[in-house]
């Protein structure tokens, strides 16, 4: 049985989630130790497919993004056009063998809006039952392999 | 513009497979218009190749370039000093850009990551449509700007064939009918009578009838 409490997740978010400042993000980052790496951004729509690609690959088992709510994006079409970014990266994923749920978008929610700590928690409890990641650089998979 | 699109990664993995040191090369020009080959698709690509070899436990490098123009020699002449570390470059340059960098580095092979599809124009932010078939002969005078040789879906010259319904291609009605749009903008120019011409079958002589073309320009030479 594979250790789920191991698994790591590159976290790219938006600003404008509640209560994601510096201090709210050095925190998560205490709490969580080496299992996570936040990547704030401006606003969701900055990333691309390739900033998630490479999360997969150098960073963590799981890459996620969380935007601000559907209508509240400050720059109008951001949130939008990231979930179409994370839609092609799942793609790739799927093209290349590796399980498509390893990215993944949260949206936030305007009616009942949570802080940054906790959608990271929420999204640790989704990847928890994947295994290792077989792409991730010198991930435990790759050197059995190498072995085999 | 000329468009592309990128071959599926398992077409390209069987093409890299002899291959242990491979340069993923971008080209920042038509191909990065139209989001199939410019650096931010070159870096998807070369990071897919990437896990996708960890994934097979292959011992591969793979790293990425983009030059600004893979088909003018001269945006290709400062690979030279980083070539040698490569025993293969993977190209998503347009075939054009393939087959230059081929011609300049002769002992290395160059593997297209692309497909190369059309002439077009960027219409709308991810869509690009087919509108010159770069016939050398062009007539779009005569059609106000609308070639009916790219654009009508039977290449009529001599048009309308009667079959489209609201402006709309009888072959398929995603295609706005050519003939529409020319006689419209004729109609504007008031220029209709361009149209009692009966245009002569295409002398596609100047596009394939005497081998692969070239433009030489003795101003324009050294």
């Amino acid at each position: 049985m594979t250790d789920s409490r191991k698994r790591t997740l590159a976290l790219f978010y938006c600003r404008n989630v509640p209560e994601s400042n510096e201090t709210d993000r050095q925190a998560i980052e205490k709490a969580y130790d080496e299992r996570i790496r936040l990547f704030p951004l401006p606003c969701s729509g900055r990333l691309e497919p390739v900033h998630l690609l490479r999360a997969l690959e150098e960073v963590a088992d799981a890459a996620y993004l969380i935007t601000c709510p559907d209508g509240a994006c400050r720059y109008f079409e951001g949130n939008r056009r990231a979930r179409k970014r994370v839609e092609r990266t799942r793609q790739v994923l799927s093209e290349i063998g590796l399980e498509p749920e390893r990215a993944g978008i949260v949206i936030g929610s305007k009616e009942s809006p949570k802080t940054l700590a906790q959608l990271a928690g929420e999204i640790f409890d989704r990847i928890c039952h994947m295994g290792p990641s077989p792409a991730l650089k010198d991930s435990q998979a790759q050197r059995r392999k190498r072995r085999s | 513009m000329i468009t592309a699109e990128q071959k599926p990664i398992e077409e390209i993995r069987g093409m890299l497979a002899p291959y242990k040191r491979v340069l993923a090369l971008g080209c920042g020009s038509c191909v990065a218009e139209c989001a199939a080959g410019g650096e931010k698709e070159t870096a998807m690509l070369a990071s897919a190749l990437r896990m996708s070899a960890r994934m097979n436990g292959e011992d591969v490098l793979i790293q990425e370039k983009t030059v600004d123009r893979q088909c003018v020699k001269q945006f290709i002449i400062p690979l030279d000093d980083i070539i040698g570390e490569y025993d293969a470059i993977l190209s998503l340059g347009c075939g054009a850009g393939v087959q230059a960098v081929s011609e300049m580095y002769q002992e290395i092979p160059v593997i297209p990551a692309l497909n190369t599809e059309f002439l077009g124009e960027t219409r709308d932010q991810g869509y690009w449509v087919e509108n010159c078939l770069g016939c050398g002969d062009c007539m779009l005078y005569y059609f106000g700007g609308v070639c009916p040789l790219a654009r009508c879906s039977k290449h009529l010259l001599n048009g309308p064939c009667g079959g489209s319904v609201d402006g709309r291609c009888e072959v398929d009605p995603d295609i706005p009918c050519a003939w529409q749009l020319i006689i419209d903008r004729l109609t504007r120019f008031g220029a209709l009578d361009r149209l009692d011409e009966i245009y002569p079958p295409k002398n596609w002589a100047r596009k394939q009838g005497s081998g692969p073309r070239k433009i030489i320009r003795e101003d324009q030479q050294t």
